[in-house]
């Protein structure tokens, strides 16, 4: 508080605008825009979802402020489904290819299944690249656009090299892969002619985050070690293969014992989950903007673990309220559907039956998502552009146009690879 | 702001006919303080010094995206980005007033998205209806072009992937009967009946038929001329024309080559909704609920004709045309999640009904005799004995 009190002072001392950026969009407005948009999903068979996309994208921009002024997202739903209609093109016969070759069966067919999850996953992330360059080449600050250079298929192939080592390391990589990534698309990204770069170290994120490490992994393994080595797996074997009466081989082969390390490490798994997840997205969302830089403007953020805490419990609060509501009225719809449906025959029955209970789903689905999209992801957002620190504002000054706008293909690639992004 | 405002020249408006804005031009960001004037025919945009910085048209104006106090302007059809805006709602709802491409209130934009609304609703509504009746229709004019050696490919892939879901726990025995010592008798037996079906039905394509050990009342059969009959049917059949006649409908099922079809219907289907729903929570879920309920109410007719074929193949082999009804009876209600081949269908009742009607509309073309002799019958009975 007193850093941002202290730039303003400095800054109305100059004569310039105070450099701070703000968020001012209203809560209330932005549920109505996801509360509306996901009736509106549900009934369009999710075909609204790139007119919701750009009007969330649209509220975001518009709302956020850098130095008293807004961005402003010129992206359009038409180019979305554009996008996804070019996906389409691309992954039809990608997958008929696949679905046909896998046919062949045996080692072969297993082969190409692992060749083909391989290249989606290469494709994803080409994806991810492209997409990133679309939303940045649609986002206008000052009359200028960002762009973003670079080839895409060399980004993929060094998340997947990445992603590969996250798993053999079991995670230890994930900050050295981070700050290699952050800064190939950092060192890429554009705002007009004012280049950016990303300046945050892995190794002090590794610092930073071992902790966690240690109390997520550590226990992790160490139960799954346990859980492991307490089944006695001769006896187990010879148990199931002489089919004893099964109170007497759960006692000797030591199956009760792994029970119970496998039930606690579950347990610590969960509440692990619960309490470090929010302290490992903060310290990574406060590591990230503070490694952000664009020419001689730079960034640091001062998120608080205790916001992005009170982010989740706003979720949990309201996901509680929403599981009440449903429970409510899925239980008054078991005691009436059956006398609606009485007369009909067996099959309607069933189908009538199979049609609510699919209704009810989708009803309880896009209402646990409309309430993260306005807590969480909203939240996160606001907490983040309201933390930020920016010194160096006037190196945005005199920055001249440049870049082109991208085409959306990219978009459509992780739309139709389910690949989440904002 | 040292220039004083223009008086409108009618007396009557009070509506400003220039103020204050903000002007990026595009080419840097550098914020311009300007002067905005509404002329007869454009707004005119001037810096401090009253050079002219811009001067846009009322039907070039577009309004871009921004926040909720901000009315920002953009030129239609301008490959730049310059931007005018302003905050003074009063100079903001003149500008509305003489354009018609500004839309504050936001109605043209309302009319676009009812529109879109309206279009996509009706594409939900024609989707579903092929869905419905185009998918499976399709699906049975595919079917036929699809040559012999493919189905059996397919066959091969779908069996080891259905064979490994169907293969657990058997207490140490192996997954298929009929190969232990003990059980070489009723595997004989067994192969005696299914040689006389096989002959009189004359298909096409090879056929693997195994006894599994598994407990359900039923048997299932893949594309590829796959039929697994389950250790519980047999220990519920009573004779071996029941035996017989759940087997004969099963060959119906190659005959008119479901499997297959079911599996273009399935790919038409999860392609149709899979890729449409897209990326919202849970889609998944709800393409795969979708198309199990659109293939359930596809096989109610798909039952009926491979009761039709059974119940014609035991006619020509002179075996009891109505123990297929009987044996249907006797384990409805046996329910098994999964490949809804045979027994776990609501209407069991009609179904034997309509067995009972073919039976004694279609007399049996050979004459009446016993499948297999009271000692092959108590021999197949052991089949899944075991070791």
């Amino acid at each position: 508080m007193s850093n941002i009190d202290a730039t303003a002072a400095a800054a109305q001392a100059g004569g310039v605008a105070p450099a701070v950026a703000r968020f001012r969009g209203e809560p209330g407005a932005f549920w109505r825009l996801v509360a509306r948009g996901a009736a509106l999903l549900m009934f369009t068979l999710g075909i609204y979802r790139f007119w919701l996309t750009t009007d969330i994208r649209r509220f975001l921009w518009s709302n956020t402020e850098l130095a008293g002024e807004s961005f402003e997202y010129t992206g359009t739903a038409r180019e979305l489904l554009l996008g996804f209609l070019i996906a389409i093109a691309i992954l039809v016969p990608l997958y008929a290819a696949f679905f046909l070759l896998t046919l062949a069966g045996g080692p072969t067919g297993e082969l190409i299944s692992a060749i083909a999850f391989l290249l989606l996953t290469l494709l994803g992330q080409y994806a991810v690249y492209r997409a990133r360059r679309y939303r940045l080449t649609r986002t206008i600050y000052r009359g200028v656009r960002f762009h973003q250079t670079g080839s895409a298929w060399r980004y993929a192939t060094c998340a997947l090299f990445w992603w590969a080592l996250i798993l053999l390391t079991l995670g230890l990589a994930f900050p050295f892969a981070q700050s290699r990534l952050e800064r190939f698309k950092m060192g890429h990204t554009f705002f007009g002619n004012l280049p950016g770069r990303f300046e945050g170290s892995g190794l002090r994120l590794l610092l930073r985050g071992l902790l966690l490490w240690f109390l997520a992994v550590v226990p992790f393994a160490g139960g799954l070690v346990a859980t492991l080595a307490a089944v006695d797996w001769k006896t187990l074997a010879a148990a199931a293969d002489g089919g004893d009466d099964a109170s007497s081989w759960l006692d000797s082969s030591g199956l009760g014992g792994a029970v119970v390390y496998a039930v606690l490490t579950g347990v610590w798994l969960m509440l692990s989950f619960a309490i470090l997840y929010p302290i490992f997205q903060a310290m990574l969302l406060r590591w990230w903007g503070s490694g952000l830089r664009f020419g001689e403007m730079t960034v640091t953020s001062h998120l608080r673990t205790g916001q992005v805490f009170g982010v989740y419990a706003r979720f949990l609060w309201y996901a509680f309220l929403f599981t009440l509501v449903v429970g409510t009225i899925v239980g008054a719809g078991v005691l009436v559907l059956p006398r609606l449906i009485d007369g009909l025959d067996a099959m309607s029955k069933e189908i009538a039956t199979t049609v609510a209970g699919i209704a009810a789903y989708v009803a309880a689905a896009l209402g646990y998502s409309t309430i993260y999209q306005a807590t969480v992801k909203l939240g996160l957002w606001r907490c983040m552009v309201e933390t930020l620190d920016v010194s160096n504002p006037s190196a945005l000054d005199k920055v001249t146009a440049a870049g082109e706008a991208a085409s959306p293909v990219g978009e459509g690639l992780a739309d139709a690879l389910s690949i989440g992004g904002i | 702001m040292s220039t004083p405002d223009k008086q409108p020249p009618r007396a009557q408006s009070a509506a400003p006919v220039s103020g204050h804005g903000v002007f990026f031009d595009g080419a840097t960001t550098a914020r311009q303080n300007v002067t905005v004037e509404l002329a007869p025919d454009a707004v005119v945009v001037r810096a401090a010094d009253g050079t002219v910085r811009a001067e846009w048209r009322y039907d070039e104006l577009e309004t871009m995206s921004g926040p909720a106090d901000v009315l920002r302007l953009g030129r239609a059809g301008d490959s730049g980005l310059a931007r005018l805006e302003i905050q003074d709602p009063q100079l903001a709802a003149a500008i509305d007033d003489r354009s018609l491409p500004v839309d504050r209130s936001g109605r043209s934009e309302r009319r676009m998205r009812a529109k879109v609304i309206f279009w996509s609703l009706a594409a939900t509504a024609s989707l579903l209806l092929v869905a419905i009746v185009g998918v499976p229709h399709i699906a049975s004019q595919l079917t036929p072009l699809i040559p012999y050696s493919v189905e059996r490919r397919l066959g091969a892939a779908i069996n080891a992937q259905a064979r490994a879901s169907l293969d657990t726990g058997h207490a140490g025995a192996a997954f298929e009967c009929g190969d232990a010592p003990k059980e070489q008798s009723g595997r004989a037996a067994f192969d005696k009946l299914m040689g006389e079906l096989i002959t009189a039905a004359a298909l096409p394509i090879p056929l693997v038929v195994v006894v599994v050990r598994k407990p359900d009342s039923n048997a299932i059969t893949l594309p590829g001329g796959h039929i697994y009959v389950f250790q519980g049917l047999i220990d519920a059949a009573q004779t071996p024309d029941e035996l017989a006649g759940v087997i004969a409908h099963e060959l119906g099922h190659v005959a008119h080559r479901d499997g297959t079809r079911t599996v273009l219907q399935g790919a038409g289907l999860s392609l149709m909704f899979g890729m449409l729903l897209g990326d919202f929570f849970g889609g998944g879920a709800v393409v795969f609920a979708a198309k199990t309920i659109l293939q359930t109410s596809y096989s109610r007719d798909v039952e009926a004709s491979a009761d039709g074929y059974g119940v014609a193949l035991m006619g020509k082999l002179g075996g009891d045309q109505r123990a297929l009804g009987t044996i249907l009876s006797r384990i409805a209600g046996s329910t098994h999640p999964g490949p809804r081949i045979l027994l776990d269908h609501p209407e069991t009742a009609e179904r034997v009904a309509a067995i009972e009607a073919m039976a004694r509309s279609a007399p049996a073309p050979a004459p009446a005799r016993t499948l297999l002799t009271r000692s092959e019958w108590a021999a197949l009975k052991t089949i899944c004995s075991g070791t």
